[in-house]
């Protein structure tokens, strides 16, 4: 599973500007919504329903909100680096600045839990997220997510 | 005169040697234990010590006090929460498996050796105890946190099977003595009632030791400073009392510590200070004496042999028994296997290697050296990967909070509370507190605080900050609460490696567990529709969850994160859990990048 696959090069958001975690969530929805086809407030709504599970803030800065939806035939992903961190609930209550979403198809099963684990094993490596950290543009931090998925592959 | 003179000049300065030694290790990550073997060593006949110490009885006599109070530590260590959680693996292992670990490595000596089948059972029993010392050392000193089931199994195993191998090696060498070469029907039937006065005899002797132990510590007004006295005094007559009468003695002191700890008793803190150093001590001096005993040049005509006795233990017989003897228990694979591999021998094989010698059977000299190669071995092999394999195997759970900074003080028994001084750190859970919060249970009382050299009322506190001091008087089991709180906060930022553990995603123990499994598209059984994820995993889990705990569901495993009076209040997903599997790439990378680390350091030149 390569984040290639997941993550186009209009899916990266290089500076979101978002002040809470519902208004980082909703501007995700936003961007989504426009790549996906599908309503802003359907997405908006199944992020929010996983988030009362339990927080994707996952601990050093990065969060990894994700939902099933009927509607969408393919998993997309979507990742954004934050202009100032926010508070998310994290596990670790650290302030979360970048965030990775990826929404499933109803049907999606191994595929999903697969891309999901893929991505949270790329924002585990510190020295990646320090690279994200350091860039703002939209076609670098494409390559930066893209590249380590390659080169950690093999 | 003279000679007694040097005599403590040569004890003393083995003493403080080993100290020191003892620093150096830590520094560079070898076992303890090894580094006092190989010390005595040194000191020995052919090292640059030159002392020439042969003589087995005496050899015998201080290994067995040193082990019955390291024994009656761990029994005072051992709390009731680990018994609970690891009586029945614990046990198996402690009896079937020393008995499989025997025979089979009994097996091996008999192919390999010219020997009998009794005396080839001789070395399977000698080697087949783990050493209590061993593996509470390297587990504790490490500081390696392991999911709670698996850590108390093997401290209770082996607290528990020192006393089966040593009846199996006392039996062996009796049969021999008695010109016996093969088992027969007679003398399996003795065996077998022997075995139960070895053991019900000296459980009982430990029981009631136990006992009396606590009315005497309770009963007798003495200087403080003499109930560690009276405890080890006590814990000695036990030992020897059960000895004399022919049941386990080593069995007895284990129990007679477990029931101390249990009931509550005076003078607590001072015992169990006053037995830590006496635990080392007695480690020290066991492990330097046992090198001594050997002589290094003797070793090597059974080096080849005993090593392969060695690989046989730590690959077939150890695995083998864990495996057999934790099938009811339902442990994961992952726990079999660290299990199986933290089979560490420690000094009890060295020391049951003296039995034969002191008997005079045949060839004796034999099982002693077997025995001091497989521990050798042990340390050197096991003992070095113990944080290794836990992480390999994807069993390192995230450091613990650390301990509270707490001083104890003693209050009549009749009171029936503890007062307590808890100094407030950086970061715990109290910072957020006012002293009236921690007085929420009804007989937990805040004295007073004291906060630069001021004593303050706590009701004039409004939120306690690090520096202060709060005396406390409530219930002695409302203290390990207390610690909670005053305990400083784990590493905030927790390395990438340990997050994996817990899984990548992590739930409130209150979410609904239907949702989940949607979510994750994992089944579950229809009646089990509505519960939480804490209710969900307490009915699938068989035993009493702890944090590490992990259930597989379909494709992905939930893992216990934390627990609270009981309950499960995080739980974490693995999603992948092939992945985090040994030998996968993940682990593999992790166990390159470990030893690169190791390696630095020991490069021989430095490029400026």
């Amino acid at each position: 599973m390569d984040i290639a696959n997941l993550l186009s090069p209009e899916g990266v958001i290089p500076r979101l500007h978002a002040t809470s975690k519902k208004q980082a969530l909703q501007e995700l929805a936003r961007h989504a919504a426009a790549l996906t086809g599908l309503h802003e407030r359907t997405i908006f709504d199944v992020l929010l329903e996983r988030e009362r599970l339990g927080t994707t803030g996952v601990g050093n800065g990065i969060a990894i909100p994700h939902g099933k939806l009927s509607g969408i035939n393919r998993l997309y992903g979507l990742f954004a680096r934050l202009e100032t961190a926010i508070d998310f609930d994290a596990i670790d209550e650290q302030p979360v600045d970048l965030i990775f979403m990826l929404l499933a198809p109803e049907n999606a099963g191994a595929d999903h839990l697969k891309a999901l684990a893929r991505v949270s094993r790329l924002l585990r490596d510190k020295s990646t997220c320090d690279k994200l950290r350091g860039s703002d543009r939209a076609d670098a931090l494409y390559a930066l997510l893209t590249e380590t998925a390659t080169s950690n592959a093999a | 005169m003279d000679f007694g003179n040097a005599l403590i000049l040569v004890c003393a300065g083995l003493l403080l040697l080993s100290i020191f030694a003892g620093i150096v290790s830590s520094r560079i990550g070898a076992p303890l234990l090894l580094v006092f073997l190989g010390l005595g060593m040194l000191a020995g006949e052919d090292g640059p010590g030159g002392i020439d110490f042969d003589d087995f009885q005496i050899a015998y006599t201080i290994g067995a006090v040193s082990l019955a109070i390291v024994l009656f530590d761990g029994g005072l260590r051992t709390g009731s929460e680990t018994l609970r959680a690891a009586a029945g693996p614990a046990l198996a292992l402690a009896t079937v498996g020393v008995a499989i670990t025997a025979g089979v490595t009994g097996a091996a000596a008999y192919l390999i050796f010219d020997l009998n089948w009794i005396e080839a059972l001789l070395v399977g029993s000698v080697v087949a105890s783990t050493d209590a010392a061993a593996v509470f050392f390297l587990l504790n000193v490490r500081g390696t946190n392991l999911p709670h089931r698996v850590r108390a199994t093997l401290e209770a195993e082996s607290g528990l099977n020192d006393p089966m191998a040593i009846f199996l090696t006392i039996t062996c060498v009796e049969l021999l003595k008695s010109g016996a070469t093969e088992f027969s029907w007679p003398v399996l039937h003795e065996l077998a009632f022997d075995f139960l006065t070895q053991i019900v005899g000296g459980a009982a002797i430990g029981v009631a030791g136990g006992y009396i132990l606590v009315e005497l510590i309770n009963r007798l007004r003495l200087a403080s400073g003499l109930y560690p006295i009276l405890a080890v005094a006590g814990a000695l007559m036990t030992f020897a009392g059960a000895q004399v009468v022919h049941a386990s003695g080593f069995l007895a002191v284990y129990i007679c510590g477990l029931i101390v700890a249990k009931r509550r008793h005076r003078a607590r803190q001072i015992i169990e200070r006053f037995q830590d150093g006496l635990a080392w001590l007695s480690q020290i001096v066991m492990f330097v004496m046992l090198g001594l005993l050997v002589t290094p040049s003797d070793l090597l005509y059974s080096l080849v042999p005993a090593t392969f006795i060695a690989l046989v233990l730590t690959v077939v017989a150890r695995p083998l028994a864990a495996v057999i003897c934790l099938l009811p228990f339902r442990f994961q694979p992952r726990e079999h296997a660290f299990i199986s591999w933290v089979g560490l021998r420690g000094a009890v094989p060295i020391f049951l290697g003296t039995i034969p010698v002191l008997a005079g059977v045949p060839s004796a000299k034999l099982y002693f050296e077997i025995a001091f190669v497989v521990v050798l071995a042990s340390l050197l092999i096991q003992g070095w990967t113990v944080n290794l394999s836990a992480q390999l195997l994807n069993l390192a759970l995230p450091p613990a909070p650390g301990p509270s900074l707490r001083f104890d003080i003693e209050l009549p028994e009749a009171v029936g509370r503890d007062m307590a001084v808890f100094a407030v750190q950086e970061g715990s859970a109290c910072t957020r507190l006012k002293p009236a919060d921690l007085q929420a249970h009804s007989k937990t009382e805040v004295v007073a605080v004291m906060r630069e050299g001021a004593m303050l009322n706590p009701a004039n506190v409004l939120r306690l900050s690090p520096g202060d001091q709060v005396i406390i008087i409530a219930p002695d089991d409302r203290l390990p609460a207390l610690d909670a709180l005053f305990a400083p906060a784990p590493p905030k930022h927790l390395p990438g490696r340990v997050a994996a553990v817990l899984g990548e995603f992590t739930f409130e123990g209150t979410a609904d567990i239907a949702e989940l499994a949607g979510m994750y598209d994992f089944q579950i059984p229809p009646s089990d529709r509505g519960l939480t994820v804490d209710a969900f995993l307490e009915r699938h889990l068989r035993n009493r969850p702890s944090p590490g705990d992990r259930l597989r569901l379909g494709p992905v495993e939930l893992i216990v994160q934390a627990v609270e009076d009981g309950r499960i209040t995080r739980a974490g997903i693995e999603l992948d859990p092939l992945a985090a599997m040994p030998f996968s790439r993940d682990s593999m990378r992790i166990w390159l990048r470990h030893l690169l680390r190791r390696a630095k350091p020991m490069r021989p030149f430095r490029k400026k």
